[in-house]
């Protein structure tokens, strides 16, 4: 059984033909250049994007699930949240609990997890893009659903939040929940079960990372040179 | 954010201003009544009391709670709707639409017909402003592009009631009615009036579901679709109400400017963002407003009430402008 399942999605002029699958429990990367079709493949992934070709979770087609359902089985995070109205990080992160019945469940635990119980009643339009970054995923985190789909989670946030943002991913996916994320930092993506490479709208390479992100492939996708080297490295306390 | 006490005491404190407002209406005008005179004509104790009430005070005060209530709400639905809290019905033309629909009518003499010909005009009239603005300004529209929407909409409306002004020979009568329209008033309502707005009520009640389904849309549809909200079901009926309830207060009160911009916004100043609180207390706090706005134009000696809106709710807006900005 697998958790997520994508064939063949095409999106005109963004993605083309991309099929990927993920396990239940897998921590996933989507790496790719800037315009690779990184944030259109996550839309489709989550049923937001309409695409030809298929799209399921665990098994049973998107399309055929209800929407207030849907809510339940995939969570999905943009890469840029834009608030326009001041509602507080506490409400925005118990939205999260719509689809089932907003019973504000697992809200205080989400808050505390992101580092935000301290903002709780901050307006979210007067945060930082890395606060505001926190608050999305701690929306996603209480909706309890099995598929985690975030793009670009870790760009706007510092590094100690980014590191314990990992910690929650694999954290969720030893609960078998599925996480693919999209990132650009490729030392992050080697700490990860798979990796998903895309280069101009198609599926280039998928695997394990170690097997996937050879200095050739980067060479060809990134226009980068890698070198393994003992840099800094950095852990949380 | 909002103290908690606020959010306790709004709704019964909006209530009770609303019933003053109410009073007070009933009470002032040519002939002053006393609350126990207001009571007595009710019950028809008093005869002369009951004919001020029943045929002229109290359909006016009616229509004005329905007017206020309608145009309210609808900009609450629209600012949601275009996540954008400068929108409202009277700056994105579909009050205007709504105008010229039931200015044609009258135009082609045809309003006399019967008492449904001006709000259905006036339906199709915002039907047809409300999607050329969402053509010209697309969800999550800046702020720019959905006033340049409503300035151009506005314009091509003001043509066309302009057009059936000069152009159709009409008798002082219509030219008067037509006017009328264009400026927005209350007088001379009667229940024929109320009867016209009455489904106000209808569409009012079916707003208070779409609370927080509309706290979710107005954060991002994408978002809000991935939390389970069915949105385009949910912009339909959002297009609609909000459509609706503009279309029928301008067809029983003419273009009454500035409420749905005015109205929701101090109220989200006031309680906050969240839907569940807005939109009962918008329908209220329109309500007050218009019937608030309504006491000045009569106490002004007859003064247009739309445009005792539009002097409140002009600077207000060049207020909110400096505020974004």
């Amino acid at each position: 059984m697998t958790s997520l399942t994508v064939t063949n999605a095409s999106v005109s002029g963004r993605i083309a033909d991309v099929g990927l699958s993920l396990a239940p429990g897998m921590l996933a990367g989507l790496v790719g250049p800037n315009g690779s079709g990184k944030s259109t493949l996550l839309q489709v992934a989550a049923g937001l994007l309409p695409a030809t070709g298929g799209v399921s979770w665990s098994g049973r087609e998107v399309n055929e699930i209800l929407i207030p359902e849907r809510g339940r089985l995939t969570a999905w995070v943009p890469q840029e949240a834009r608030f326009e109205f001041g509602f507080s990080v506490r409400s925005v992160v118990a939205q999260g609990r719509y689809a089932r019945g907003d019973d504000e469940c697992g809200v205080d635990e989400a808050l505390r997890q992101l580092d935000l119980t301290s903002l709780a009643h901050r307006p979210v339009n007067r945060l930082s893009g890395g606060e505001k970054q926190r608050v999305m995923l701690a929306r996603a985190l209480v909706t309890e659903a099995p598929l985690q789909l975030w793009d670009e989670p870790l760009a706007p946030l510092d590094p100690r939040h980014a590191l314990e943002v990992l910690t929650h991913a694999r954290r969720l996916t030893r609960a078998g929940t599925t996480v693919l994320f999209s990132l650009h930092d490729l030392r992050a993506a080697y700490c990860l079960d798979f990796v998903v490479v895309l280069h101009q709208g198609r599926l280039r390479a998928a695997g394990p990372p170690e097997k996937v992100l050879t200095p050739e492939l980067l060479m060809e996708v990134f226009g980068v040179r890698a070198k393994q080297s003992l840099g800094l490295t950095l852990e949380l306390p | 954010m909002t103290p908690p006490w606020v959010h306790r005491v709004a709704f019964p404190v909006a209530l009770f201003l609303l019933g003053l407002l109410a009073l007070t209406s009933l009470a002032i005008g040519d002939m002053h009544l006393s609350p126990v005179r207001i009571f007595s004509g009710l019950l028809h104790r008093d005869e002369l009391a009951a004919t001020i009430l029943w045929n002229i005070r109290l359909p006016r005060m009616l229509v004005s709670m329905m007017v206020g209530a309608a145009l309210a709400s609808s900009g609450l639905v629209m600012q949601a709707y275009f996540r954008n809290s400068l929108a409202s019905p009277g700056l994105l033309g579909v009050s205007s639409g709504g105008a010229a629909g039931a200015v044609v009518m009258i135009g082609l003499g045809w309003a006399s017909a019967s008492i449904f010909v001006l709000p259905v005009a006036a339906i199709l009239g915002a039907m047809i402003s409300t999607t050329v603005v969402i053509m010209l300004a697309r969800r999550g529209a800046s702020t720019e592009r959905l006033l340049l929407a409503g300035v151009a909409l506005n314009a091509l409306l003001g043509a066309v009631t302009s057009y059936v002004l000069a152009n159709f020979t009409l008798s002082y009568e219509r030219n008067a009615r037509i006017l009328f329209w264009m400026l927005g008033g209350l007088e001379d309502r009667t229940w024929e009036h109320v009867l016209m707005a009455s489904p106000i009520i209808l569409a009012g009640a079916l707003l208070w579901p779409l609370g927080r389904p509309m706290d979710l849309l107005s954060l991002g549809a994408r978002e809000a679709q991935s939390l389970g909200v069915d949105i385009k079901r949910l912009r339909r009926s959002m297009l609609a109400l909000s459509t609706v309830l503009t279309a029928l207060a301008t067809a029983v009160a003419g273009t009454v400017g500035f409420v749905g911009l005015i109205v929701p916004h101090l109220l989200r100043l006031l309680v906050g963002p969240e839907h569940k609180r807005l939109v009962p207390l918008t329908l209220i706090g329109g309500a007050a407003f218009v019937l608030a706005c309504d006491l000045i134009s009569r106490s002004a000696g007859g003064l247009r009430v739309g445009i005792v809106t539009s002097l409140i709710g002009g600077p207000f807006f060049i207020w909110l402008l400096r505020r974004q900005a």
